[in-house]
């Protein structure tokens, strides 16, 4: 039998290298070293397309952190959670960086405009591009703050948002008006939104301040430096009383807020469920609790608990007594960290597995790194040498 | 179609396709069987199958294999079908995880085959357009494929390595962290 056509052995290269896993990249960077049909294949921007599409959801490639005032400052560095060695970190030294989020393949990154000046600035990074944008800070007083940044591009399923637009959101507790507001920042715009109050036209809002006065606890609403949740144009974030939710309506340009599941959990995480609805996660002892906010027929938004998870005989610890802690999630890859006094670990919704991402250590909100990592987008020079090989073989174009 | 029969058999045998291997061997197979193949359900959608399926890339060695894995995975289908109807919900669950049981470890020895075979296995299902197949084949062969270096790939697979020294070089450098 002669051999079969050129075009068919690629197609079946393709149907090969599709299924590699985008969580260990290293196998698709070693198979592109086989041969330059396979190079061609894992190169070509169409099978990059159908290797995401066949994935679904952005593997998570490594971890920043963001902890609570008084814990110190995270580590400075990307700690990849794969073979691959972490990505460098922008040119920051003496300028104190520090990563408020990471969300559709994008970085965002406080830091001082120059060394030695106090004023700030943000940067969103780009980590597997490089690509990097200064944005100014929002005109908010801040005494603690969270961010979220985002993808902005209509119907994008953010398998491949390099480079497109994206938006800020930044929501804070005002230090002169001890109040929460927030703001947003458009990419295509270059500006800040008229910063938005949480204010006593919030039935819920006035009831949890009046709880908070009379136990005495805090008078000042603290949003929590924790990782926000964001479902369209739906921003979900918590202060520090009894984890209360507070909902930043963008399409309404409005605050307000949602009691939680359980106020008094020490670890909790707020989540995306099924792509569409908020989670909060907690652990009560050695079980991990999901739940999930529905929205009933009536249009009246409940918490349903929708799972429990023994965590006892899955996640390790050293100290038997010691309870796991609940310290973020990753949306698209359904995965909750869980910080123990054996490290911290991931456990997948759906699957149960467990894996270990970091050493034991302080842990407050995990600022999970998601995007996939293939030959073809990596650097600049690879894909030269690429282009080079593409144009001896069939002379088509190799990178999008 | 053939003349509207009374009988069983008539209807069988008239679901019956025959399939020509590149090695001009026939072989007859049931209409359901058959059909997990889309290019052929498209080929009996369009009423060009009488005298047979001629398939040039197949040869009958590997269409016997294609055929058995299609009989098996038609069965399972017109089994689960059929049971969904005379069965309680949890006698349909127990039978259900018993079919899929059973499919599995059906699709385990079926992979127990040389790499040659293996390969044929795949462009055969690539060709017919045999989904389940050509996922089957193609995941095994991307785990034996994972964690191997580019020499061992090309051990395994029989690849001749085209890139020349310099070009090597120059992709292991920029990615060095997928080699150590």
């Amino acid at each position: 039998m002669p051999p079969p056509p050129m075009e068919l052995i690629d197609d079946v290269t393709a149907e090969i290298l599709l299924r590699l896993p985008p969580d260990e990249p290293e196998h698709l960077f070693r198979a592109a070293l086989v041969c330059k049909p396979w190079l061609r294949v894992l190169c070509d921007p169409d099978f990059r397309r159908r290797y995401r599409a066949y994935h679904g959801a952005a593997p998570l490639l490594g971890l920043l952190h963001r902890l609570q005032v008084l814990q110190g400052f995270p580590a400075d560095r990307f700690a990849s959670t794969t073979k691959m060695p972490d990505f460098p970190r922008p040119g920051s030294h003496g300028r104190h960086p520090y990563p408020l989020d990471c969300r559709h393949g994008r970085v965002l990154i406080q830091m001082r405009r120059t060394v030695g000046e106090m004023k700030l600035v943000y940067l969103v990074w780009d980590p597997v591009t490089g690509d990097r944008r200064v944005v100014p800070v929002p005109h908010i007083d801040s005494l603690i703050e969270t961010a979220a940044v985002f993808c902005a591009a209509d119907g994008c399923d953010h398998l491949d948002c390099h480079g497109g637009p994206f938006r800020v959101a930044f929501m804070a507790t005002d230090d002169d008006e001890e109040i929460v507001k927030a703001s947003v920042y458009s990419s295509e715009t270059g500006v800040w939104s008229a910063p938005v109050s949480l204010g006593s036209d919030c039935e819920c809002y006035v009831k949890h301040m009046e709880d908070a006065i009379r136990d005495d606890v805090f008078r000042i609403p603290y949003v929590q430096p924790r990782r926000a949740a964001v479902i369209g144009d739906e921003i979900y974030f918590t202060l520090r009383q009894g984890h209360a939710i507070v909902k930043y309506d963008r399409a309404n340009n409005c605050l307000s807020m949602i009691n939680p599941p359980l106020q008094s959990a020490y670890g909790i995480a707020l989540m995306v469920l099924d792509g569409s609805s908020l989670g909060f996660v907690y652990t009560g002892g050695s079980s991990l609790y999901l739940w999930s906010r529905e929205v009933s027929s009536e249009r009246t938004a409940e918490w349903v608990q929708c799972r429990v998870i023994e965590l006892k005989t899955t996640i390790p610890v050293v100290d038997p007594g010691q309870v796991p802690l609940v310290v973020g999630s990753a949306e698209g890859v359904g995965a909750i960290f869980i910080s123990t006094d054996a490290g911290l670990f991931t456990i997948e919704l759906k699957s149960g597995r467990v894996r270990k991402v970091g050493k034991p250590g302080v842990y407050f909100s995990v600022l999970p790194y998601m995007s996939f990592y293939t030959p073809g987008i990596v650097s600049l020079c690879f894909s030269v040498v690429l282009n080079f090989l593409y144009s001896l073989v069939d002379g088509s174009v190799l990178c999008e | 179609m053939a003349s509207a029969g009374s009988g069983d058999e008539k209807a069988a045998a008239a679901a019956m396709i025959t399939l020509i291997s590149s090695d001009n061997e026939k072989f007859e197979v049931t209409e359901a069987t058959a059909t997990l193949s889309q290019t052929i359900r498209h080929m009996i959608e369009d009423g060009c199958t009488d005298g047979g399926v001629p398939l040039p890339n197949v040869t009958s060695k590997i269409l016997a294999r294609v055929i058995e894995y299609c009989k098996k995975h038609a069965t399972a289908a017109a089994g689960e079908e059929g049971s969904s109807s005379s069965f309680s919900d949890a006698a349909f669950l127990e039978v259900d995880r018993a079919f899929l049981e059973e499919l599995e470890e059906f699709d385990d020895a079926f992979l127990e085959v040389d790499r040659a075979t293996l390969f044929d296995l795949i462009l055969a299902a690539n060709y017919l357009d045999i989904k389940g197949l050509l996922n089957l084949t193609c995941q095994k062969v991307a785990d034996s494929v994972k964690g191997k270096t580019p020499e061992q790939i090309r051990e395994m697979y029989n690849i001749v390595n085209d890139l020349t020294p310099e070009e090597e070089a120059e992709i292991r450098r920029e990615t060095q962290w997928a080699f150590e």
